[in-house]
């Protein structure tokens, strides 16, 4: 049994510093489970908790049904990957990926067996004798992989392995972690910051901020219905696009309102006519339409043009504040040109302007 | 010179000039404080080798005319012979073979010497690896105060705690012993190697003491598999810096010892000096023995020294 349970669960510092306050918390057995949020959020706190490098200050965590709040990390059956991989400098790669094996008394023959079968897995045989100091920053990575997966731990934990990497390692990486997660059938916690890792690697996500849960949900659910504006806003590239309005309503059908702005919103929106509310608009989820409906319509003045290959995305000022949208790259326009955007309404999110909670109904 | 860049040309010569005048003064400063350090000790090995006459006569022979083992065939004889007042005043002073009388005390005082300094230096490490550890690794309330108090300990000057120590070994019953040389010392070194550990510790990633926990080490074993074989500069530090200061103390092993059951080296040979007659020979000879134990720690740790030295002011 793998499956880790926070009941209400804290950290207070011995200074008074609140990094984690009341966090509910029920991880699968086998789930890719990926912490996200900005530094200082308490993601890391979170996964040294598990792994019992920081201690439970008040409430209960649980593996299965044993209570670990008291069990130190060398009696949990969990494995951890770093972010600066942590190696041991005065060890080779062979006996970084033994020691934890060692450490544990298993036969010679039985360690010999693993390291090799995990530096196969992890194309570094030829590393085995070398140091540390010998090796890239992948190299390294891959040595911290493997030290954690010779262990066969029940709980896998990564905090931002891939954040010392370059970018195209970055995303090799990603694939093999992914498929590191497949073979080993175990549970998986890894903290990022980078909303592309946990968009591609999780089964679900956790988005933190502050020491809270904003929102646990599959990518999907994360991404296109964000709870919160902190979640509408934490991910997305460019991040989305935020109007801050009010609720106006006619002929039944709730309206944002913010200057000469006005969008129908989809029916679900549960708000009263006249509350305040923020506007969340994706980049993406416009189209160039110059005749498009006034109740969809965005209307600027292109003011940059920022090509991406694929796309382009495109700046204007709307209500007064700089917004970004992704078109087509064969969607022709031009800085100074005005231009009409329709917006694709059942994608709007709506948040309370006061709570930051979304609106959308259910 | 060449008329394409004589500005280069004059520039370049006056760079090398200067150069060679950099590397000649550094040459020669350096020669100069090589000799400054090493004549005392030069004097010392070649005087051990003389004779009292020989030692005497202007101008000094840096090297032995006429060497002579004698003043440490006296040091290995003394035990056997009997020092009274007839002995020692049918021996000559000026043709060596005179004896101080407390001779007799010099090599049980080298073994008391040695035994206070490497238990000194044991139990040095045995406290201070882990409680550096502690400090440098462990956020526990109280911490902060810890370090300071430690730190503190070290801004008293000695002389201001030999009073207090000397109540205190007397208290305990120990004035006499080599116990008591051995608890004053470690009062006396333990802050100071805490502090050299700790710093260097802090230095090493707080990651790998998390990686080593969750591969299944308890504190101890991480302090063991992980932080000491890092450290081993430091800890060569702390052995020789434990070592030395117990080896040459002089202040308390003076206060608290009274006979050769507990005498340490520096007490028996400043004993020679207040001799009726002193024999620079024999006293130069016994140095000669002082030091070998501590220039013996310095050859087997020269590969850590250099980095361990500088170990408590530079982290990572």
């Amino acid at each position: 049994m793998a499956s880790i349970r926070f009941d209400k669960v804290g950290k207070r510092y011995a200074n008074g510093f609140v990094a984690i306050e009341n966090l509910d918390l029920e991880i699968r057995d086998r789930e890719f489970l990926v912490l996200l949020g900005p530094s200082g959020c308490g993601k890391s706190t979170t996964l040294n908790m598990i792994a019992g490098l920081e201690e439970v200050t008040s409430g209960k965590l649980c593996f299965g049904d044993q209570l670990v709040n008291d069990i130190p990390p060398d009696r949990r059956d969990v494995a951890m990957v770093f972010q600066s991989y942590a190696l041991y400098p005065h060890k080779t790669v062979y006996e970084n990926i033994a020691f934890g094996l060692r450490m544990r008394r298993t036969p010679q023959a039985e360690v010999d067996a693993r390291v090799r079968s995990a530096a196969q897995k992890l194309a570094i045989t030829h590393l085995l004798d070398r140091r540390p100091s010998q090796l890239s920053g992948g190299q390294r990575q891959r040595v911290a992989l493997g030290r954690a997966m010779v262990r066969r731990p029940a709980v896998f934990l990564m905090d931002e392995p891939l954040s010392n990497l370059d970018a195209a390692l970055r995303i090799s990486m990603r694939a093999e972690i992914k498929q590191l997660h497949e073979e080993m059938q175990t549970t998986f916690v890894y903290v990022t910051h980078d909303q592309a890792e946990a968009l591609t690697l999780a089964d679900r996500i956790v988005v933190m901020n502050d020491g809270a849960i904003e929102q646990i949900g599959t990518p999907h659910d994360i991404y296109e219905k964000p709870a919160t504006i902190f979640v509408a806003s934490f991910l997305g590239a460019p991040p989305i696009n935020t109007l801050d309005g009010e609720i106006g309503g006619a002929s039944g059908r709730p309206v944002f309102r913010c200057g000469d702005v006005a969008l129908a919103l989809p029916p679900a929106i549960a708000a009263p006519t006249g509350s305040k509310a923020t506007l969340g608009l994706r980049a993406e989820d416009v189209t160039l339409d110059p005749k498009a409906q006034d109740d969809v319509a965005i209307d600027g003045v292109v003011n940059s043009i920022l090509p991406i290959g694929s796309d382009q995305f495109i700046g204007m000022k709307v209500a007064g504040r700089e917004f970004f949208f992704r078109l087509a790259k064969d969607q022709a326009c031009a800085i100074g040109d005005r231009v009409r955007l329709a917006a694709l309404t059942n994608r709007l999110h709506v948040f309370d302007a006061a709570s930051g909670r979304s609106l959308a109904g259910g | 010179m060449s008329a394409a860049g004589p500005a280069g040309a004059t520039g370049h010569v006056a760079g090398e000039r200067h150069r060679r005048l950099r590397i000649a003064a550094l040459w020669i400063a350096s020669l100069i404080f090589v000799g400054y350090v090493t004549a005392p000790l030069v004097w010392l090995v070649s005087s051990s080798f003389q004779s009292e006459r020989e030692i005497t006569s202007k101008p000094p022979h840096w090297i032995p005319h006429e060497p002579t083992v004698q003043n440490f065939a006296a040091i290995f004889a003394a035990p056997k012979k009997d020092v009274t007042y007839e002995t020692r005043r049918a021996a000559d002073p000026a043709s060596g073979g005179f004896i101080p009388s407390t001779a007799a005390n010099l090599l049980p005082a080298m073994a008391n010497s040695l035994i206070v300094a490497i238990s000194v230096v044991i139990l040095n490490l045995l406290v201070a690896i882990p409680a550096a550890y502690a400090l440098a690794k462990i956020r526990f309330r109280g911490r902060d105060a810890s370090i300071y108090a430690i730190l503190t300990t070290r801004v008293i000057p000695d002389i201001a705690l030999v009073v207090p120590f000397f109540l205190f070994i007397r208290n305990l019953g120990l004035l006499d012993t080599l116990a008591s040389l051995i608890i004053t010392y470690l009062a006396v070194t333990v802050p100071f190697s805490v502090f050299i550990l700790t710093n260097y510790f802090e230095g090493l990633p707080d990651e790998l003491d998390k990686a080593a926990r969750v591969d299944g080490c308890s504190r101890l074993q991480t302090l063991l598999h992980v932080y000491v074989p890092l450290s081993l500069p430091a800890i060569v530090a702390v052995i020789l810096f434990a070592f030395l200061a117990s080896w040459n103390e002089f202040l308390l092993a003076l206060m608290f010892t009274q006979t050769p059951n507990s005498q340490t080296l520096p007490i028996i040979v400043a004993s020679f000096t207040s001799d009726f007659t002193i024999s620079f020979s024999f006293i130069n000879a016994a140095g000669v023995l002082a030091i070998i134990p501590p220039v013996l720690i310095a050859l087997l740790f020269e590969r850590y020294l250099v980095s361990g030295l500088t170990a408590g002011a530079v982290k990572g």
